[in-house]
């Protein structure tokens, strides 16, 4: 079961979004001076990979087949594994050109940034078959709202930023994995949505 | 001597008509949707708040426009132009073809176009153009200045939308590249701070729909090198080539030969506009 599961994935978008965040991974490890711009692109592009990992065009057909929501869910998860190793080779590449950045919050927030893309994707696929692009906009809007709007940015971080004052991203970071965790916990649960989130835009 | 008058084609002035109809329709449509209301008024209270203290610097503020009017703005085109796509098998054999489809939703870009305009007077009546905050560039210049980053960003980001999705299906192509783009910007001002007196540099930073043209620090304001006036040029020459590269989706026979034409010409008036955006302007960057 899960060799098909997995094998009707959306890995055409879920690579080639992983790629293009790599490469502006790569380029933001290359130039440590626009690192802390690059780098939250690249981990919001991460994001937006992992919202497409649920994409399922023939859900008319798959929802009602034995094989519950719960386990095509477990199984589709692991194409998270794609932007996860994305994400730490550009860390990685970054430490071995000598960045000077917090490691372990940056750590923190590429699995708080996957898990939220994949997280939305959980809620939206109770609504529609194909929820990636939907989710991975969302998614790409919120992660880049501190950087877009500059009041944003006073209050919430989103990425760890080497020396700087204002607030630090962990605590957001953690808060976001423990009401992604919950989310995905009900939304695979069968459980309904509330009526307020029936419609997909 | 008498004088006839050749009667209108009735063909065209139905064509005229069904054009309208169409652009009014889609630009209803454009104009409604939330996530454009949406930019309108984070620009709109963005401005606002950002006037309550004393102003120090534009290198932010003069950016809200191209990533709101522009960069929602092409979410925004890019999901009204594939919302048809469903219906295309029944739109398809309507009498309308798809190039007048496209330019319709093309019109719709004069909505985010006149919302960028009223935020340049919005910008300038916060921001005086004598104020020091805008460099060494002279009155005209810095009009010029922010023209090619409010007031153009607002009407090819939408124009770039529907290009987009007249000729990609995947459907997150219009965050991804805003995104790309987003990067691309930073990525030449960390290659400008490095070589700010290089010329291809200069090039570089300017091959993009939006760039910056000073930098606050605590030295002064410093103002890159570079002509604003041509960079306007070259910025309204990739929305000609956005709107060409939309409208050649579906065309046909002579329309098809005339706008591969039209784009031929307007990519080479770009290449030009490009280099003498580069090479022009200060030949050095100035801080004052």
């Amino acid at each position: 079961m899960p060799g098909p599961v997995l094998r009707a994935g959306a890995w055409p978008a879920i690579a080639g979004v992983t790629g293009v965040a790599a490469v502006v991974g790569g380029c933001g490890a290359a130039f440590p001076a626009a690192a802390t711009m690059l780098f939250p692109i690249c981990f919001a592009l991460l994001a937006a990979a992992a919202a497409f990992t649920l994409d399922e065009p023939a859900s008319l057909v798959v929802d009602v087949t034995p094989t519950g929501l719960a386990r095509r869910t477990g199984i589709r998860a692991v194409a998270l594994l794609a932007p996860l190793t994305a994400g730490a080779l550009v860390m990685l590449a970054a430490a071995l050109r000598g960045l000077a950045l917090p490691w372990a919050a940056a750590g923190l927030a590429l699995a708080g940034n996957v898990l939220l893309g994949f997280a939305a994707a959980c809620v939206l696929r109770t609504r529609t078959g194909e929820p990636g692009a939907a989710a991975g906009t969302a998614v790409v809007l919120v992660l880049m709202a501190p950087s877009l709007v500059p009041q944003v940015a006073r209050w919430v971080r989103t990425f760890p930023a080497p020396g700087a004052g204002g607030p630090s991203s962990d605590p957001v970071w953690w808060i976001v994995l423990t009401v992604c965790v919950v989310a995905i916990a009900i939304s695979i649960s069968g459980r309904g949505l509330p009526r307020w989130m029936s419609v997909i835009p | 001597m008498t004088m006839t008058l050749a009667p209108a084609r009735p063909g065209a002035a139905a064509g005229r008509a069904t054009f309208a109809a169409l652009a009014v329709r889609e630009t209803r449509r454009f104009a409604l949707n939330p996530v454009f209301l949406a930019a309108a008024g984070l620009t709109a209270y963005t401005l606002w708040i950002g006037q309550r203290s004393t102003v120090t610097e534009i290198d932010g503020a003069n950016t809200i426009a191209a990533v709101f009017f522009g960069g929602f703005g092409m979410l925004v085109a890019f999901w009204l132009t594939r919302s048809m796509r469903a219906s295309e098998p029944v739109a398809g054999v309507t009498p309308t073809t798809l190039p007048a489809r496209t330019a319709a939703l093309c019109a719709t870009a004069i909505v985010p176009f006149g919302c960028g305009c009223l935020t340049l007077l919005a910008f300038l009546h916060f921001h005086p153009i004598s104020d020091p905050v805008y460099g060494a560039f002279s009155l005209p210049a810095r009009i010029a200045v922010l023209v090619g980053q409010i007031v153009v960003p607002s009407l090819g980001g939408p124009l770039l939308g529907v290009a987009l999705g007249r000729w990609v299906r995947f459907p997150g192509a219009p965050f991804v590249l805003f995104l790309i783009l987003s990067g691309w910007v930073n990525l030449v001002m960390a290659l400008t701070l490095a070589r700010p007196d290089s010329a291809p540099v200069a090039v570089l930073r300017l091959f993009a729909p939006f760039a910056l043209f000073t930098l606050h620090s605590d030295a002064g304001v410093t103002a890159w090198r570079g002509s604003p006036w041509f960079f306007l040029g070259w910025q309204l020459a990739l929305c000609v080539i956005a709107v060409l590269v939309a409208l050649l989706r579906g065309a046909e026979g002579r329309l098809r030969s005339r706008i591969i034409r039209a784009l031929g010409i307007v990519l080479a008036a770009a290449v030009i506009m490009l280099l003498l955006a580069g090479t022009g302007g200060f030949t050095h960057a100035v801080t004052t």
